[in-house]
């Protein structure tokens, strides 16, 4: 018998392997200047290739380039802040028809995140409008873990340039749980 | 506004075993806030305590993109300006919340040369006291030269 034939839920949610994972996103604007050194100043990153005109001409970028693990942040999409606690966080409406809610209506409603790859093709430079596309990778079998029962599942997003080339990757785990009961130890 | 000047320089030579200069950051909700907001994450579990003890978080805590974002720096603030970063792979653990010391150590682990590169792989760690917030691995090239090991 195969774990799918064993596990039915396994066998749904294998039907979005190598699917899309929501819209392709639009970067809501270009790599700009302003937004790196916001980062900058956040984290106290002094690295002179990301603010430093003059320097960033000399190095290896010819110009400015932004930290690589903002990646992400270019294609967030603008949160709509009224009422995002009672979404959980999401910045907007989210739709049921996708594995994470198939899980969490199965009562594995436990998140965890636990791992997180980041590739960088090159870097990026103001100007760069980035497009993402995420799709399902993976998913365990239900495994018994310290959190509960539950299952990793991995999804890939792919950020493009412009010209559609790829600029990174970002793989992502995160392990959806049973909680155990309410006074139980955990 | 920081003090420190910031390197440009990398390191003479680079070995496999060599360590980085650790880094130590004591947290505070203002870092944990202003990574969360550079990083557009609105989550409210980075910025607002009754959400995150809600969810059974002790505290707010620092986000992933924060998390790797001190990640790179870490690593750059040793590579040098010169340095590029190809992979920041890091298996997540204990949350980073405010009033602990955020402690990232690393170690060289595998140095080997590509065309004019060199590509180096670091071990790091980034732990409080929970215990690790942050492991993994990250890939760095830097251009050879007479210097390169």
């Amino acid at each position: 018998m195969t774990d799918a034939e064993a596990d039915p839920l396994l066998a749904a949610l294998e039907g979005w392997l190598g699917k899309p994972l929501g819209a392709p996103g639009l970067a809501p604007d270009e790599v700009n200047r302003s937004m790196i050194q916001h980062w900058v100043d956040a984290l106290d990153d002094r690295n002179p290739v990301y603010l430093d005109e003059e320097f960033a001409a000399t190095s290896r970028f010819g110009g400015i380039v932004a930290p690589p693990a903002m990646l992400q942040t270019w294609t967030m999409p603008r949160p709509r802040i009224e009422g995002i606690a009672e979404r959980g966080g999401a910045p907007g409406e989210i739709g049921a028809d996708n594995p994470i809610s198939v899980l969490s209506n199965a009562g594995y409603t436990g998140t965890l995140a636990t791992n997180s790859e980041l590739e960088f093709e090159r870097y990026l430079r103001p100007g760069d409008r980035l497009r993402s596309a995420t799709q399902l990778e993976s998913i365990s079998n239900r495994k018994q873990t310290a959190r509960g029962l539950g299952y990793f599942v991995t999804w890939l997003t792919t950020y493009t340039d412009g010209e559609g080339e790829v600029v990174g990757r970002q793989r992502f785990r995160i392990l959806k749980f049973q909680p155990a009961p309410a006074g139980a130890e955990a | 506004m920081s003090g420190e000047a910031a390197r440009t320089e990398r390191p003479s030579k680079i070995a496999v075993g060599d360590e980085l200069p650790p880094l130590e950051l004591p947290l505070t909700s203002t870092v944990i806030v202003a990574g969360a907001i550079a990083s557009r994450d609105f989550m409210p579990a980075h910025h607002d305590r009754d959400f995150a003890q809600a969810q059974g978080a002790p505290d707010i805590f620092m986000n992933i993109l924060t998390t790797n974002g001190y990640v790179s720096r870490f690593v750059t603030d040793w590579a040098g300006s010169g340095a590029m970063l190809r992979n920041i792979s890091i298996r997540l653990g204990a949350p980073a919340v405010p009033g602990q010391i955020l402690r990232f150590t690393g170690q060289v682990t595998d140095s080997r040369r590509e065309g004019d590169e060199q590509i180096v792989e670091v071990a790091i760690r980034a732990a409080n006291d929970f215990g690790d917030h942050a492991t993994g691995t990250v890939v760095v090239c830097l251009p050879r030269d007479g210097a390169t090991a």
